[in-house]
């Protein structure tokens, strides 16, 4: 049993943990070296970051803070009351439940070019603010939706009771009911941070310029030159690391979550 | 502590009406029970007390305070839910004082109250625990504490013991009873358990269908039900039911025959609470009685009593509650003399379409 476990496992690491320890390596590689993938005996070298270092990629995880702070930012401020009201008032009706996530399934290209248009007639092309807009279309609906679940679990009576206790509402709102999904909102917000932080696609097409996030920084290495992979790689880890360290905060929070929101239909 | 008011009391889901337009009198001190099945209306009415219900029709009135269109934390109500309601992020004793902090009371105060409260429930050493880590009972103990300390006009229990397992039910029942005596508490309490409806209450109130079908002393609607429901819910064994016929003054239901009925002629239903069904031989001789002769189907022994299902020869099956030492004679499948006072013979309307 055991020795089928460490079969498992270390095909696991090989197909997960594998690609990160080939980009490691590659960001330590000279461009001779780099022609071989295969090698993994070289003479390594930081010139790869101290390049990348010297390109202003800090501007760059800069914009992406910026743009993942805010739309989660904003998404709370939206996300939280919304997903109070469709769980416990039944706004919307039942299919909100879901329906909301619908707009994961529009594929990004269906309102990337109405956005575009937008950005570029309010003037806020290449800005972070049309990026943190276009973020809020699929962070928003995600983290309203996690937060449905974790209402849901809450018991109506908890509510009740601080409304005969002495609260109106909205006091019994913020004192008792959330409280109680605070772990789920930290995971939502991780989350969040997280898709945002990743995406490519719109970060690209309405800010690729000199107010462009690091997944765009990153595919900036793809030059008409080739690819300059070393530095690629060191652009890769500087944008990997944080959405390890998270994914490996929320986790579990992030099953549970799911799963609540799964189970209450 | 205050009396409560309700009038006319209405409440309306869409087409369908929960409470239709109940009217009840609580007197100030009161320990009253609204008790009868699902969907009667009673967790309704009680959740329109508390302000949690908007009230489609009628008025609610709390001491000479009209209370009907105010929000519950102005109403001065406390609640016991079914199942606690203890926030689960706070220790018990901030649990107790939250009612108190909203009210912005002296911390001084807020913490006489709590080791007043802590006393009186034997709460001491659970005060700085979270709830998650106490029992039933325990979250029971801390719910009404909670309650308690807030000193409120009336106090609200919706089924506050049914999560509770029986032996624990029977304790909480007595202690309860306790408290409100203690306190002289105005209570409006909840529940489906007829048994534990009688126990509770000074008076107790059953309802059916949105109405209430009886209210009274508990003694008093055991011993005279106004219809039929009242009689079959409240008891247990419950109360057997037979159809039966005046004509003359004399009434035949079943095996039985009485003589000298006042009721009009006609059909009629006849209730006999099971422990008025008595053996014919333990009636002292001469006292006017019912007998009937029945097959003993089934005995099931109850300790002090035991529960005996007949078969009377030309009648349906009925249950009889006896002492055991009397029962122990008896044998399944036998025959024996039964008997019931003219007395116990109570009379309903007949049901209509049968």
């Amino acid at each position: 049993m055991k020795r089928l476990a460490a079969v498992f496992v270390s095909v696991w690491l090989l197909v997960v943990a594998f690609p990160y320890l080939w980009v490691l390596l590659a960001s330590l590689k000279t461009p001779h070296d780099l022609i071989d993938p295969r090698s993994f005996v070289f003479a390594p070298t930081l010139d790869n970051w101290r390049e990348v270092a010297a390109s202003g990629i800090g501007n760059s995880v800069l914009s992406s803070a910026i743009v993942g702070l805010a739309t989660v930012g904003i998404g709370v401020v939206v996300a939280v009351p919304g997903a109070y009201a469709i769980s416990r008032w039944h706004a919307g009706g039942e299919a909100t439940r879901f329906g909301i996530l619908l707009s994961e399934v529009l594929p990004p290209a269906v309102l990337v070019v109405p956005l575009f248009l937008l950005a570029y007639n309010l003037g806020l092309r290449d800005t972070l603010v049309a990026v943190i807009a276009s973020h809020l279309t699929f962070v928003l609906p995600v983290m309203t939706w996690f937060m449905v679940g974790f209402f849901d679990a809450v018991p109506k009576e908890l509510e009740e009771q601080a409304l005969v206790d002495g609260y109106g509402r909205i006091g019994a709102f913020i004192r008792i009911v959330l409280p109680q999904v605070l772990p789920g909102l930290g995971a939502a917000m991780i989350f969040g941070f997280v898709l945002s932080w990743n995406d490519l696609f719109y970060a690209l097409i309405l800010a690729g310029g000199k107010a462009r996030t690091l997944p765009v920084a990153v595919a900036g290495y793809n030059t008409f030159r080739g690819v300059e992979l070393g530095q690629m790689a060191v652009a890769i880890l500087v944008s990997v690391v944080p959405v390890l360290v998270a994914s490996f905060v929320v986790q579990k929070r992030l099953i549970r979550g799911i799963s609540r929101g799964g189970l209450k239909v | 502590m205050a009396s409560v008011r309700l009038e006319a009391l209405t409440k309306r889901y869409g087409e369908l009406e929960a409470v239709r337009g109940i009217d009840l009198a609580i007197p100030d001190g009161q320990f009253v029970v609204l008790v009868g099945p699902s969907g009667c209306g009673k967790t309704s009415t009680l959740r329109m007390i508390a302000g949690l219900e908007e009230v489609s029709g009628g008025r609610i009135l709390i001491g000479e305070r009209d209370v009907t269109k105010l929000p519950p934390k102005d109403r001065d109500v406390a609640m016991v839910f079914q199942n606690y309601a203890l926030y689960p992020h706070m220790r018990v004793r901030d649990n107790i004082a939250f009612g108190l902090r909203a009210r912005h009371l002296d911390p001084t105060e807020v913490r006489r109250r709590i080791s007043w409260a802590a006393d009186l429930l034997g709460l001491g050493e659970l005060l700085d625990r979270k709830p998650g880590a106490l029992s039933g009972g325990q979250q029971q103990r801390v719910a009404i504490g909670r309650a308690i300390v807030r000193e409120p006009s009336v106090f609200l229990f919706d089924e506050p013991l049914s999560n509770l397992d029986a032996k624990l039910r029977v304790e909480m029942r007595t202690e309860l009873l306790r408290i409100q005596r203690q306190l002289r508490a105005t209570v409006v309490y909840v529940t489906h358990d007829q048994e534990e409806a009688m126990a509770l209450s000074d008076i107790m109130v059953v309802m059916r269908d949105g109405r209430i079908e009886q209210q009274g002393a508990p003694g008093e609607i055991y011993a005279h039900p106004r219809s039929e429901f009242v009689g079959s819910f409240v008891g247990s064994p419950a109360m057997n039911l037979l159809d039966g016929i005046v004509s003359g003054g004399q009434l035949r239901a079943g095996p039985l025959v009485a003589d000298g009925v006042s009721a009009v002629d006609g059909p009629v239903r006849v209730g006999i609470r099971p422990e008025e069904v008595l053996l014919a031989h333990a009636v002292p001789v001469g006292e006017p009685t019912i007998a009937f002769e029945a097959t003993i189907e089934v005995i099931e022994a109850l300790g002090p009593r035991v529960v005996i299902s007949l078969a009377p020869i030309g009648g349906p099956p009925m249950k009889a509650v006896i002492e055991a030492r009397p029962a122990a004679a008896l044998r399944e499948t036998a025959r024996a003399r039964f008997a019931v006072r003219p007395d116990a013979l109570h009379l309903f309307p007949a049901r209509i379409g049968g």
